[in-house]
């Protein structure tokens, strides 16, 4: 029976699997996806790492009361001390407060300490006492007013909300993020541009069986599929090679990050739902390789014939 | 030959005016005033570089005239999108004189393209293709690649190619060129049946055997001009404008 024959299987007219450009695409494709992959996993841990810190400046604010300076200590001890209770009496009333936590000798010192070393007797110390406020989940507050009613509770508090410092690190941190979403811009420009230049310039070298197709009544997008059929392939084998080597670059590039002291990098963890875009680039690659040369041979073809 | 049962049938070629140059090059045609009933039968003559394979190409809808108009199946192609103008190819089989077939595929799906194209199912394909390799003899070689048959062979497959889809218009550049007086008695009782069911078929020939043979009538091209003579007239006979 003819139909249980194996050689009559269908054979593609273009013949576009045996093309050089194809393992040149490959290559270009993986180096894409490779860089796409590093550059996302920089991209989605600058933004955990973000939301980190956006969740600590809206979520806290640090009130410090500077000490009273006098000949005698121990009044200017106990003078202090009543500050930070009137400071904390009246942060307790604050409608957006939800705990208030004076920080202990001990705490104070273990944050002195990569300054001042082990062993210093805090007490002795003209050192300001903090209060770690904790606000309401969702709560805004106007800290220009708080700063105003506790300079009339007590002149020696001051407000710290952290937006000073981490200001200037989000900055630093949205900038890198912007550079990184051009580079994956331009990766997938680029990209698709090989893949544009290299399609049309296929159509030439296949114009022959081409021309012969549209006699035979193929329409235009019966060409384009047999090419977005295999530049689909391509990519999304060019992708998964690409990810491949994506993958231990991004846990090396982790664990290098994971050496720095300090905390602040710490925050820039991947969640699943980053790591499974990731693993989704290969698809993303199969689908742009897919459109890029559909698009491609359509155009080409409206000026080719 | 102009049967009485074709005047009343529709015209499925029609060309006014037509002319056609290559880029900024002198016409190659000039003034092609043609029409082509549903199941005429026409011979195409005329000198090597008349504008034979032009006027053809025209036919088929691989070109567009330069001027005039062409009107293939009632649609004037000019203003017929690409789409369109593919479903009205897919009415037309092509033989050309250089067989135009795709090396790296077998016979099988040389022969299959037309129906592929229109997208209809490999059951129905294998059929069809079977049955019309067994009849132009060359079932033995389904599975060889076109690049390895002779130029006999891929003469027959180019035309069981052409006729696959049973066209309206079968449009033929020279189909008798290679192959023995046998086969081309067979190839040539092939057009006429399928002329018989309708098929406008144009056979381009420099064969005067053929047309002596068989009696229908001629267009003749002369330096771009077309003319037409009726059976047995010769080219000193009946000369009239079409």
């Amino acid at each position: 029976m003819i139909t249980n024959n194996p050689s009559i299987n269908r054979k593609q007219e273009l013949p576009l699997k045996d093309d050089t450009s194809g393992i040149f695409l490959k290559v270009m494709i993986s180096i894409a996806v490779f860089l796409f992959a590093v550059t996302l996993a920089g991209v989605l841990s600058i933004n955990s790492m973000l939301n980190a810190w956006n969740e600590s400046i809206l979520g806290s604010v640090t009130v410090q009361v500077m000490p009273v300076n006098s000949a005698d200590q121990k009044k200017a001890k106990q003078e202090t001390m009543d500050h930070l209770q009137k400071t904390i009496e009246f942060l307790k009333k604050v409608p957006e407060v939800e705990h208030v936590r004076a920080l202990n000798d001990q705490q104070l010192a273990k944050l002195l300490q990569p300054w001042l070393g082990d062993g210093i007797e805090i007490e002795n110390l003209p050192t300001p006492k903090l209060i770690d406020v904790k606000l309401k989940s969702g709560a805004e507050i106007n800290f220009a007013k708080l700063a105003e009613q506790l300079a009339a509770v007590s002149p020696l508090a001051s407000v710290d909300n952290h937006k000073l410092w981490l200001n200037k690190l989000i900055k630093f941190a949205d900038g890198l993020k912007m550079l990184a979403l051009s580079i994956l811009f331009l990766v997938v420009a680029i990209t698709s541009g090989a893949i544009f230049y290299t399609t049309q310039a296929n159509l030439g070298v296949h114009r022959y069986i081409i021309e012969i197709l549209h006699i035979m009544g193929a329409k235009d997008t019966y060409v384009a599929q047999q090419y977005a059929r295999q530049d689909a392939w391509i990519g999304f084998v060019g992708g998964c090679i690409g990810l491949a080597f994506a993958i231990p670059t991004i846990f090396m590039i982790a664990g290098l990050a994971d050496q720095i002291e300090g905390g602040i990098i710490s925050d820039a963890k991947l969640s699943w739902l980053s790591w499974l875009a990731i693993a989704c680039l290969p698809l993303l690659s199969a689908m742009t390789a897919m459109g890029t040369a559909y698009y491609t041979v359509k155009k080409t073809l409206e000026k080719m014939m | 030959m102009l049967r009485h049962s074709d005047i009343g049938n529709p015209v499925v070629i029609d060309m006014k005016n037509v002319g056609i140059r290559y880029d900024l090059g002198p016409e190659v045609l000039s003034d092609i005033n043609l029409s082509l009933r549903k199941g005429s039968f026409h011979f195409l003559t005329g000198k090597s570089g008349a504008g034979k394979t032009s006027l053809l190409s025209m036919m088929y809808l691989a070109q567009k005239p330069s001027r005039g108009v062409l009107n293939v199946f009632g649609k004037n192609v000019n203003f017929t999108n690409r789409d369109s103008l593919a479903l009205l190819r897919r009415r037309i089989g092509v033989v050309f004189q250089d067989f135009r077939l795709i090396d790296h595929l077998s016979a099988f799906d040389n022969v299959a393209l037309p129906l592929r194209v229109c997208g209809m199912g490999e059951k129905e394909v294998k059929k069809r293709v079977k049955e019309l390799l067994q009849w132009v003899e060359l079932d033995k070689h389904m599975f060889d690649r076109a690049s390895t048959l002779s130029g006999g062979e891929k003469q027959r497959i180019a035309i069981a190619r052409a006729v696959i889809n049973r066209p309206d218009i079968l449009l033929a550049d020279e189909p008798t060129g290679n192959v023995d007086n046998d086969i081309a008695r067979k190839l040539m009782k092939l057009f006429i049946e399928l002329n018989k069911l309708g098929t406008t078929v144009v056979i381009a020939t420099h064969s005067e055997k053929l047309i002596t043979d068989f009696a229908y009538p001629r267009l003749h091209l002369n330096d771009g001009n077309l003319r037409i003579f009726m059976p047995n007239e010769g080219l000193r006979g009946g000369m009239r404008t079409i």
